[in-house]
């Protein structure tokens, strides 16, 4: 039986470099592919995923298990994403409710279009940003509406809704 | 999100499709390096020192040893020099002095302490603890270290023994006389008197020559003759030698 998460974070913070590579490689993917959905930006996206994963590290000291750690995990990278957002001039939860077109996607992958697949992908980075977010928290993080409320600072229910926009305008990319 | 509806089931299965990206090699290299390295090591601190703010604790530290030493050396310099206070009266006293402590080094050696009056007169049982409670000596007189000077102080002592005694019981005689007994001080205030004597006298021994000389001419002119005359008497027992200036006897003589 694999080691709970918040088990080898204390073990790394008792100096168990060991427990770490553990947890880092049991999230790494995860993290990474929501970080590069969340911007779509690579560079960025790997700065901020190395960003994230530099101050567990720092924090740990500090950690006590009071959630889990996948929680706490992307709430620092939700933080992050905040931080860059804010950098760049745009409003996380401003783009609550507004639809970014479709077609000002990627335009090679709208020449590719009638793939289902690649309308799907078009339908995930046209989400809003919040809508967009509370749907990689759920699939790659594996977090709960409760959970991504706590890890987005909102409360369940507008995790929730912004988790069944997501789910609607998804599912409407798949019957097209 | 406890369960999920067969569209979720559906949209959750076509993202898992989706290309299952992974960080680049050098990325994970780092981040375990970094995590290697900080296991090695205590925990960060939580604000960690950067900039300018590097420097604070440093310069703080130089800037406070450089005023300590400053202060030091400034101490150090302003104290007075107490060869250089002491030198002036310590040149006008030393020959008579020198003169003095061989006299009374002689006076030591060929008289005994006196007896004991023979008119009922209780002296104070502890005449040493009264000259160890008197104020300190000059500080020229603790400077000097010659045997001569250690002579001196020991007959200074005695003569101090001598005329306080001798200055009691010509108080006692006087005041007998004028039949004051009724006005005399408590017996507190007399067990006192001795001490405020012994600390006059070595008040006056703290003067020059000089000094103690005008002091006596100063009674006179008050008309405290007695008192003067007890003066007179004790320095000339104190500076045998001392060849009073005539303007001062011509003083001493006016009544």
């Amino acid at each position: 039986m694999e080691a709970p998460d918040e088990a080898l974070m204390l073990a790394y913070r008792r100096g168990d470099a060991g427990a770490f590579e553990t947890l880092y490689r049991r999230h790494r993917g995860a993290l990474y592919r929501f970080m590069l959905r969340a911007i779509k930006q690579r560079s960025s996206a790997e700065e901020l995923f190395q960003e994230v994963w530099i101050r567990v590290i720092e924090a740990r000291s500090r950690y006590a298990p009071q959630a889990r750690f996948t929680t706490w995990l992307y709430t620092i990278a939700h933080n992050l994403l905040v931080d860059h957002w804010r950098k760049k001039g745009l409003a996380l939860v401003s783009l609550d409710t507004q639809d970014v077109s479709v077609e000002s996607a990627n335009p090679a992958r709208q020449a590719e279009g009638r793939e289902s697949l690649a309308r799907f992908l078009q339908a995930l980075e046209a989400l809003p940003a919040a809508q967009r977010e509370a749907f990689l928290l759920h699939e790659e993080g594996g977090l709960t509406a409760a959970e991504i409320a706590a890890a987005t600072g909102s409360n369940e229910e507008a995790a929730k809704s912004r988790l069944r926009y997501a789910m609607a305008k998804l599912k409407a990319a798949l019957d097209d | 999100m406890t369960k999920r509806t067969p569209e979720e089931q559906q949209i959750s299965q076509r993202y898992r499709e989706l290309a299952r990206e992974e960080p680049p090699r050098a990325l994970d290299d780092a981040i375990l390096a970094a995590s290697r390295r900080a296991a090695e090591t205590r925990p960060a601190p939580l604000v960690v020192p950067s900039g300018r703010q590097r420097w604070y604790f440093p310069l703080a530290a130089a800037a406070i040893i450089v005023l300590a030493v400053a202060v030091t050396v400034h101490v150090e310099r302003e104290r007075p020099d107490e060869e250089a206070l002491v030198a002036p009266a310590a040149g006008v006293l030393s020959g008579m002095r020198t003169e003095k402590a061989q006299d009374m080094a002689k006076t030591e050696k060929a008289t005994p302490p006196p007896p004991v009056s023979a008119q009922g007169f209780t002296p104070d049982p502890k005449p040493q603890a009264r000259l160890e409670s008197a104020p300190a000596s000059p500080p020229q007189v603790m400077k000097e270290s010659q045997p001569a000077v250690a002579a001196d102080q020991r007959a200074r002592d005695v003569d101090l023994l001598d005329s306080d005694r001798l200055a009691r019981e010509r108080e006692m005689r006087r005041q007998a006389a004028a039949g004051v007994a009724a006005s005399r001080p408590a017996p507190a205030s007399r067990a006192d008197e001795p001490a405020r004597e012994t600390a006059a006298l070595a008040k006056l021994a703290q003067q020059s020559p000089e000094q103690w000389l005008q002091g006596i001419a100063d009674l006179k002119r008050q008309g405290r003759h007695d008192e003067a005359e007890k003066q007179l008497a004790e320095f000339r027992k104190r500076y045998p030698n001392y060849r009073i200036p005539e303007s001062i006897t011509e003083k001493f003589e006016k009544r």
